[in-house]
This record gives structure tokens, C-alpha cells and sequence, in this order.
């Protein structure tokens, strides 16, 4: 059944997000003509013209790089709310599936859509200054300085493989912390949404306490200096970075289940 | 054999306030029964209970013997009195989506209903007028083979003749080994189709009778009856 809802939840999808990102394409190669036809304008009789019309398409291109990127955050948040409390959730809490499989289709597939905005978005940039010369150079260079940094330090292949594994966790945590608290906020029977936001900061200043305590903690262990100086001295380590994900992870992951499993609160 | 549903001092209360108080009840099998209240009574909230949407605050209810789970979804085939259809979706999607989640679903019976009333499954469900998704939503739901119809006020908004189409598609694509739980306070339009009636008032059962029962004793009409139970 996991793959069913999969199957819906993608399809229920996908029309609007992929049209957004084809959007960021479109941009991004009209964006990238502009800083073509801005490298070449100095020997153009137009060169006020192009200018004006370049800096007016990069304006654009940068504003609907942000726009996608929340849309699809908003759009996503609007989907599992609509879906799984909303009246579609008539329908989705009668289906003889199990609440984990809910959760997991729909955590997975959002993933899956913040993940390729992000990765389009990261491409459409480099592609973009990868019209100027002098950009792709310093981009090379930075690369190269990456690298032999990387061998410096003896930072190892599993250290970098293990921080993408620690961003990855992150990224599934931050999509749960924004479904438990929509979750909690059926625990009212008028004010869902105010209570969704209430819990979401609730859990945001919990989360920067116990971060605060953890980051002290560390700090004069290792160095006997301040926490603030601590993570500006040493920054935040894959270990903590991915400790932190996980356990964010399963605590989001239950909450929400608790809540759709026996607390669930249908309007 | 074990009545379709056992309701057990089923209680559910928000706040200060009881939507249902001690709710004994059992329904037998092979029936239509109507669940017949005025607004407000609580029968929605004994539907949801029902099929898992809301959890008593007490009490317990089964469903072919078992709490509201996955087994019991399997077996029920439950209308809401709202739309829960995905606006985007074509009809035949709709089917699909059916089809794929319900092993008791028939297609051609679903394709059947569809053609009668002229709907055209490639048409979106979001170019439907409100009426037409009504009938396409009671159309997926009693095209499956359950063992318990739960069908929340039907004809609730709907024209008399729309009533009647309703009410016909409900007796004729039943299981006849399942019953039907139809919830309503517009008595004199299912009368008729009635085996048993419940009526609920104020989260209590006052009254678990057979229709004809009702007619013979009180000398009656249901709704006549009715009228005089739910007198303001």
C-alpha cells in the first residue's frame, strides 16, 4: 500500500511543482542570455539598453528562484494539511492502510520535490555564471582550494559522505517538525491553524534551548571557552549535525503518528 | 452470527460538552437502518467513531467483532456528508484510485452507475457541479461489496428528483449480505426503504425499532412518529 499512496500522493503533485520548476529553468536560460548579452554590450551601441533590460530579467530570475522555493514549501504544507486533516482526509483516514505508510508517502515525496527544487536551483546558479569566463575560473579555483583543503586537514571520504548523510537527516526532520505541528494543532477543536503556529514556535524555542545546553556542554568539555565561541572556533560537527537530525526525526515521526493513530480529530 | 456493529457505552465529549452519552447498540446484519435525528444529535459523531475518524473519550465500538482498524476499513464503505474528492482528478482516476485501494471494488459496476447518469469519466471532478460530485462519490462507494454501508445524510442538498436516484442506486447495488447505515433527518423521503430505525437525541438512543413496527404500533407514519419524538 506504501507505494500506492506514493503513486496518489506524486500524482497529486507533481503538475504544479514540475511547472514551477520548468519556471526556474525557463529563467534560469533567459537569465543566462542576459549575462551573455551584458558581456558582449561594451562593444554594443546599445549598451544602456541591454543593460537595462539584463539587470530587469536578473531581477526577475532571482525573485522567481525565491518565489519557487517557497511556493513549493507553502504548497507542500498546504497539500499534507488539506489532505490528512482537511476534507480529503475523509477519504485518506478510510483507506485500509496503516498510519506509518501515510506518513511515510508523504514525508518521502515532499522530500523528494524540496530536494530537486533545491538541486535546480543550486544548477540553474551555476549554470547562470557559468556564462562568464572569469566566474567559471573562480569557481574552478574554489573548487580546487576545496580540495586540496580537504587533503590538508585530512578530512576523509566518510566524513563528507557522512555530513550529506547529516543534511539529508536535517532535511527530513525540518519536513516532520512542519507536519507534527499542523498534527498538534488538531488538538483544538476551533483554532487548528493559530495552535499549528503556537506549537511551531513552542518547538523552535525548545529546540534553541536544548541546543544552547548541548552546545555548553560541549564547550567546556573540548575547550573551556563559551558556546558562542565554541561553534564560531570549532562550527557544528557531522556528528552533532546528524545526532540532532535523528532524533528530531523520531520525535516529529512519533508525534505525528500518535496523532493520527489515536488522536485523530476529524472536523 | 455477531451483529454488524456493537456500540458499548460509547461516550465522546468536547469540552464540557457530551456529543454522545453512553451509546448502547447493536445492528444486525442484511439491514437498513436509518439513523434519524435532528441536526445536532450526534449521528455524524457516531459515524466518524465508526470508521475511525474521531476516538470515544469512553466506551468502545466493533465492527465485525473489531475495534475501527485497518480490517474494518477493508469492510466498510463509508460516505461523508462532505466532498472529499481531490479536485484535480479525472473520474476514471477516481476509479483507479478505488480500485486500487479496495479489493472489494467493482469497476464495471462503478462504470455501469457512471454511464447511466451520463458523467463522462474523463471529465476533472473540479468541472463537476456540486450535485454530480455527490453522485460520483456515491457512485465509488456503493460499488464496493462491503459488509457495512455507512452513508452520512445522502440526500442532504440535493433536488427531489436527485433524491429518488440516490435512494434507487443505494437499494439496488447493495451487498445484500451487508447492511446499510443511513443517517438523516429527512424521514419521509427514505421511509420507504427502511428495515429498522435509530433515533438519536441528544448523543442518547431513545428509540431502536423495526420500521414496520413503528407503523403497526403507533399507527403512524415513521416520520409522524418521528415529529412527535423530536417535538421542540
Amino acid at each position: 500500500m506504501l507505494g500506492k499512496l506514493m503513486k496518489y500522493e506524486w500524482k497529486a503533485t507533481w503538475k504544479l511543482l514540475l511547472s514551477a520548476n520548468a519556471l526556474t529553468l525557463v529563467m534560469t536560460g533567459l537569465a543566462r542570455w542576459m549575462v551573455y548579452l551584458m558581456d558582449k554590450a561594451p562593444y554594443s551601441s546599445d549598451f544602456e539598453m541591454v543593460n537595462f533590460v539584463a539587470v530587469m530579467v536578473l531581477f526577475t530570475y532571482v525573485m522567481s528562484m525565491f518565489a519557487v522555493f517557497v511556493g513549493t514549501a507553502i504548497y507542500l504544507i498546504y497539500r499534507f494539511y488539506t489532505s490528512t486533516y482537511g476534507d480529503q482526509g475523509y477519504l485518506l483516514h478510510t483507506l485500509p492502510v496503516d498510519a506509518h505508510h501515510i506518513i511515510i508517502a508523504k514525508l518521502l515525496v515532499s522530500v523528494l520535490w524540496v530536494m530537486m527544487n533545491s538541486l535546480i536551483i543550486y544548477f540553474s546558479v551555476i549554470f547562470l555564471f557559468a556564462a562568464s569566463t572569469e566566474v567559471i575560473k573562480s569557481m574552478m579555483d574554489g573548487l580546487v582550494n576545496a580540495i586540496v583543503y580537504l587533503g590538508e586537514e585530512e578530512i576523509s571520504v566518510f566524513v563528507v559522505i557522512m555530513t550529506i548523510v547529516a543534511y539529508i537527516f536535517n532535511l527530513f526532520a525540518r519536513v516532520l517538525r512542519v507536519g507534527a505541528c499542523i498534527s498538534l494543532g488538531q488538538l483544538s477543536s476551533n483554532h487548528k491553524l493559530m495552535l499549528s503556529f503556537a506549537w511551531y514556535i513552542v518547538i523552535y524555542i525548545v529546540e534553541s534551548i536544548f541546543q544552547g545546553i548541548y552546545f555548553a556542554i560541549r564547550a567546556a568539555i573540548h575547550s573551556q571557552v563559551s558556546p558562542l565561541n565554541y561553534i564560531s572556533n570549532f562550527g557544528v560537527d557531522w556528528e552533532t549535525t546528524l545526532i540532532t537530525g535523528i532524533f528530531h526525526c523520531v520525535i516529529f515521526y512519533i508525534l505525528i503518528w500518535y496523532m493520527m493513530d489515536r488522536k485523530l480529530n476529524l472536523d | 452470527m455477531a451483529p454488524v456493529v456493537q456500540c458499548m457505552g460509547l461516550t465522546k465529549t468536547y469540552g464540557r460538552k457530551i456529543a454522545l452519552n453512553q451509546v448502547f447498540l447493536n445492528l444486525e446484519r442484511g439491514r437498513i437502518i436509518g439513523l434519524l435525528g435532528p441536526n445536532g444529535s450526534g449521528k455524524t459523531t457516531l459515524i466518524k467513531i465508526m470508521n475511525g475518524l474521531l476516538k470515544p473519550t469512553a466506551g468502545e465500538v466493533l465492527i465485525n467483532g473489531q475495534r475501527p482498524g485497518i480490517d474494518t476499513k477493508l469492510r466498510i464503505s463509508y460516505l461523508p456528508e462532505r466532498t472529499y474528492l481531490q479536485p484535480g482528478m479525472k473520474v476514471l482516476e477516481l476509479v483507479q484510485y478505488f480500485q486500487d485501494f479496495y479489493p472489494d471494488f467493482r469497476v464495471d459496476r462503478a462504470y455501469d452507475m457512471l454511464a447511466r447518469l451520463q458523467i463522462p469519466p474523463q471529465e476533472r471532478l473540479k468541472n463537476l457541479s456540486k450535485g454530480t460530485k455527490e453522485k460520483v462519490q456515491l457512485i465509488m462507494v456503493m460499488s464496493r461489496d462491503a459488509d457495512l454501508y455507512i452513508l452520512d445524510e445522502p440526500i442532504a442538498g440535493v433536488d427531489p428528483a436527485a433524491r429518488d436516484y440516490i435512494l434507487h442506486t443505494i437499494v439496488s447495488n447493495y451487498n445484500r449480505c451487508g447492511s446499510i447505515l443511513l443517517s438523516t433527518h429527512l424521514i419521509s423521503d427514505v421511509e420507504n426503504i427502511l428495515d429498522e430505525v435509530v433515533f438519536i437525541k441528544y448523543g442518547s438512543i431513545v428509540l431502536q425499532a423495526g420500521a414496520e413496527q413503528i407503523r403497526q404500533n403507533e399507527r403512524k407514519s415513521v416520520d409522524q412518529f418521528f415529529r412527535e419524538v423530536f417535538a421542540c
